[in-house]
């Protein structure tokens, strides 16, 4: 009996606490989002003969394992996670703020900017010591820049009452014009110049991305994959942002903020202050995001169309960070599922369809994590029924229990007399 | 007559996680009766309501209508039974017309487009029948709240309710407002509704209701006459043990003074008006002072200019001797300001954060909170400072310092944020309705607690809309009226006749002998 009740209570721990009904709630619309692609891709298999909507849905759950080289196509994943977790992170604190960053791919494009000249400016071909001193010199000036980017959305919405989606939209535009600028016609354009639009890959000045002999591990044959150090900080960074918004003082400044903005103001915490914090570390996350994607040896940069096309992976950290429901640890398996279903996608053509189902599945799922707060009431009302079940039960054996408030009701009334 | 009953409610029992909130209760309404449920907040008078509303199931017991046993499943059946709740946070559309809110949801069209002619006529009639105007055309955030809860009213007879639920309808409501509502109420029974009261403010229950049922703590206590019975009783029925509506208190030792205000003018930035006016006055420790005044002069302003929240359009404020006129919240509160907001759930709490973090709003940076260089949350003596708080100001929560503060009854966030606010090392507390929406048990406690607090010499400021606490709790009395101070008096033994005259304004004293 008492076994039973310690299994019971702590299940019950387990699952009101809110991180593991936020797990819940993820993965029950990646389940429902699954259904609803499969039904969409048995639709365009009777429009298309010789599709097959199993066939898809099974390229779907084996993802890079369709590959001739799966252990290639996982160490590209990897690699492809790292923008997005760093602009998943920069989203889901703003937001934990209260505030919504829309403003990634600016800061992105930021970090990329600042990371690039450093990198591509000194050239430290053969001297590998001095390359990781100026790639990590790339990335602290990247970052700086995204972090200044970033606090201008914060300074504009704080001190002059500015809506941070205006704001961040028009920076986006800002930041795309000065990098075209800045690569096109300003005085530092022929630092890095590559073919036509590109610049040149950070592995021919000598500093990029330590591989960490991961490029050769996950590699197909001679030709490594992408994969570097990159997925190791970015994940010290969700640690650490975690470790940020939930045990530091300051982390609970900010979520005050955003939860009760009157409240925090009543506690004397500085809205204003917190505010302008916010936005630059959001920044920074991005622009490290930015730095990281195109230090890597083999990534060369397109200035040419960026003030056309943001960067996607600006905007993909909104999925990543909403199906995490915020949270800084999800986000690694949030950005680990959007690329698994990513990768998947360049195989569906195998089974007569577009690749664009995936990105389709991809945005009926982010469109499913909407409703996580109704899935999470549904799990709450299920666990209050259960644990109604349990007390009548209880009741019925003989064994009367007595609400824990009849007690204190007992004891006060004794307490007075 | 005697054994028809429009309602019965027979032994509803419902059962929450870890506790009952109502067992085997018993409630019988007859037709034009005004019957009264009284109870502290938690006794199980909301979940009563809810259940006859049809929001919950009953885990056991039944309901009968007109000697009918009926199932209600959600408040469609309960309209359809004739049931209408007033609800204590009305329900209006605030950019619509009086008329729109009451027909919304059965309103009459016509290929589409709404007709309001019929509806018209039907509400004129109901508001001759029932002596209960309201301008039909003007929009709700242009009416104040009394002519709202009228509109709720007028809502609930155009659906033809027979049973009327009230849901603790005076609680926004200023005197005046009272009065007429209980008319209202008062009226509805003679022309035949049947209408359930939901209180804990014993006046009104005497004034009001026919026939009173008495909860507490989810138990069925008794069902007395009105006529039969007195306040005492009633309230030892509710709280279950004698209850003193004065409160013993020793004379007032006054000392230094902490806080002073000089000629303090709050301009409104929208209006241009002056809502504070030349308000000069000060506040020593040791002594209660009390600003009373009818809801909507200047108090807020006033309160916002000292406690921070607000701007100063002109004047000094210093709180031991530092001016604070233009200072941060956070300087105020390094001064030593305590302050329990008047809007709980906009200034008092976080709602989405435990308990034990809305303890240490304001004190997350001390030593004791913090760690490595107040960094990091030290999160074991939170939660002891939070265990602490909780057994010593007997704040009741579900799941201890975990608990979201959502998630608690409104008294018992209020007795958090008046913990919190006490229990903070202070020289003032800046006290505003501290008491709003509370019971009878808890307001006493509070009031005691703020003695408590005078009397180890904290200087405390006291801004009450009800004149029982004033006259109740204050050593000194300033009354308010149109952002002015217009009289003083110093408390020993006043009624609340003598005060009436100058909130009204039909009175002032000469600025001489408004001491400051």
């Amino acid at each position: 009996m008492l076994k039973e009740s310690k299994f019971t209570e702590g299940f019950k721990k387990a699952v009101t606490k809110h991180s593991t009904k936020s797990l819940l709630a993820s993965i029950i619309s990646i389940i429902v989002g699954l259904i609803i692609g499969f039904i969409f891709m048995l639709v365009a298999s009777i429009l298309k003969p010789g599709s097959s909507a199993l066939g898809g849905i099974g390229i779907l759950l084996t993802g890079p394992f369709n590959g001739l080289n799966p252990k290639y196509e996982i160490g590209n994943l990897i690699f492809y996670m790292v923008p997005i977790i760093f602009t998943g992170l920069s989203i889901a604190i703003a937001y934990k703020t209260g505030l919504f960053n829309i403003g990634a791919p600016g800061q992105f494009l930021m970090g990329t900017m600042g990371s690039l000249l450093v990198a591509l400016s000194i050239d430290t071909t053969g001297n590998r010591f001095l390359g990781i001193l100026v790639w990590i010199l790339a990335i602290i000036v990247g970052m700086l820049l995204g972090m200044f980017w970033g606090s201008l959305v914060g300074m504009l919405k704080a001190l002059f009452g500015l809506n941070e989606v205006i704001a961040s939209i028009m920076l986006n535009w800002i930041a795309a014009n000065i990098i075209t600028w800045v690569f096109k016609d300003s005085p530092l354009h022929n630092i890095g110049e590559g073919k036509d639009g590109y610049l040149i890959k950070t592995s021919l000045t000598g500093n990029f991305s330590p591989t960490l002999g991961l490029g050769k591990l996950f590699s197909s044959g001679n030709i490594s994959s992408y994969i570097d150090i990159g997925i190791v900080i970015a994940i010290v960074f969700c640690v650490l942002t975690w470790i940020f918004m939930n045990k530091t003082t300051l982390g609970y400044e900010m979520k005050a903020c955003g939860l009760n903005k009157e409240s925090a103001k009543y506690a004397g915490i500085n809205e204003k202050k917190n505010i302008i914090l916010c936005m630059a570390f959001s920044g920074a996350l991005a622009a490290i995001g930015g730095a990281l994607y195109h230090l890597n040896a083999g990534i060369e940069f397109k200035w040419q169309s960026a003030y056309q096309t943001l960067p996607p992976w600006g905007f993909n950290g909104i999925p990543v960070a909403f199906l995490a429901n915020c949270n800084p640890l999800g986000i690694i398996l949030s950005s680990m599922f959007i690329r698994y279903l990513s990768t998947s996608g360049a195989f569906l053509p195998m089974v007569g369809f577009n690749q664009y189902f995936a990105d389709i599945i991809i945005a009926i799922i982010i469109y499913l994590a909407g409703f996580t707060r109704y899935f999470i009431g549904r799990i709450d009302k299920r666990i209050r029924d259960m644990e109604l079940a349990r007390l009548l039960e209880k009741e019925k054996n003989g064994l009367k229990s007595d609400p824990p408030n009849d007690n204190v009701i007992v004891m006060e009334e004794e307490g007075k007399k | 007559m005697e054994d028809k009953y429009v309602i019965e409610m027979r032994n509803i029992t419902k059962e929450f996680p870890g506790i009952k909130a109502n067992d085997n209760i018993t409630l019988k309404l007859r037709k034009g009766e005004i019957h009264a449920l009284l109870g502290e907040n938690g006794a199980g008078k909301s979940t009563l309501m809810s259940i006859l509303f049809g929001l919950y199931q009953p885990d056991e017991g039944e309901i009968l209508i007109n000697g009918e046993k009926v199932l209600i499943n959600d408040p469609n059946d309960a309209t359809k039974y004739g049931i209408g709740m007033v609800h204590q946070h009305f329900k209006l559309v605030e950019c619509f017309t009086v008329l729109d809110n009451i027909i919304l949801g059965s309103e009459d069209s016509k290929l589409g487009f709404v007709t309001r002619k019929k509806s018209r006529e039907k509400i004129n009639k109901l508001m001759d029948d029932y002596s209960l105007h309201v301008d039909l055309d003007k929009r709700i955030d242009e009416i104040s709240v009394g002519m709202q809860q009228r509109t709720e009213i007028l809502k609930m007879l155009y659906r033809d309710s027979e049973i009327l639920i009230f849901d603790e309808p005076t609680a926004v409501l200023t005197p005046q407002e009272i009065e007429g509502l209980i008319h209202i109420i008062k009226n509805l029974a003679k022309e035949g509704k049947s209408i359930l009261f939901i209180s804990h403010k014993l006046n009104e229950i005497m004034s009001v209701s026919d026939v009173c049922t008495v909860l507490r703590k989810g138990k069925y206590i008794n069902t007395v006459k009105t006529s039969e019975t007195n306040t005492d009783e009633l309230a030892k029925m509710m709280v279950g043990r004698d209850v003193s509506f004065t409160v013993d208190k020793e004379k007032a030792k006054p000392k230094n003074i902490v806080l002073r205000l000089d000629n303090v003018s709050v301009v409104d930035k929208n209006t241009k008006k002056s809502v504070v006016n030349n308000v000069s006055f000060s506040v020593k420790s040791g002594e209660i002072v009390a600003v009373a005044g009818i809801d909507g002069n200047g108090q807020t302003p006033l309160i916002n200019a000292i406690t921070g929240l607000g701007p100063v359009s002109s004047g000094t404020i210093t709180l031991l001797g530092n001016d604070i006129t233009n200072g941060t919240i956070k300087e105020r509160i390094m001064y030593g300001l305590s302050h329990i907001p008047e809007d709980r759930h906009k200034h008092g709490l976080i709602l989405d954060y435990s308990i034990a973090e809305n303890f240490v709003i304001e004190r997350y940076l001390e030593d004791r909170f913090s760690w490595h260089r107040h960094r990091l949350i030290h999160f074991e003596n939170r939660k002891n400072y939070s265990d602490y708080l909780i057994d010593n100001y007997d704040v009741r929560s579900g799941q201890g310092s975990n608990t979201t503060a959502r998630s608690m009854s409104g008294g018992n966030q209020q007795k958090a944020i008046v913990a919190r606010e006490l229990d903070k090392d202070h020289s003032i507390l800046v006290a505003c309705q501290p008491t709003r929406g509370l019971d009878v048990g808890a307001i006493e406690d509070i009031h005691k607690k703020i003695i408590n607090d005078r009397d180890n010499g904290a200087a405390v400021l006291l801004f009450s809309l009800e004149l029982d606490e004033v006259l109740n709790l204050a050593d000194r009395i300033y009354v308010i009226y149109d952002g002015e101070f217009v009289a003083h008096f110093i408390n020993n033994g006043l009624k609340p006749e003598d005060l009436g005259l100058y909130m009204t304004g039909s009175k002032k004293m000469k600025k001489e002998n408004i001491v400051c």
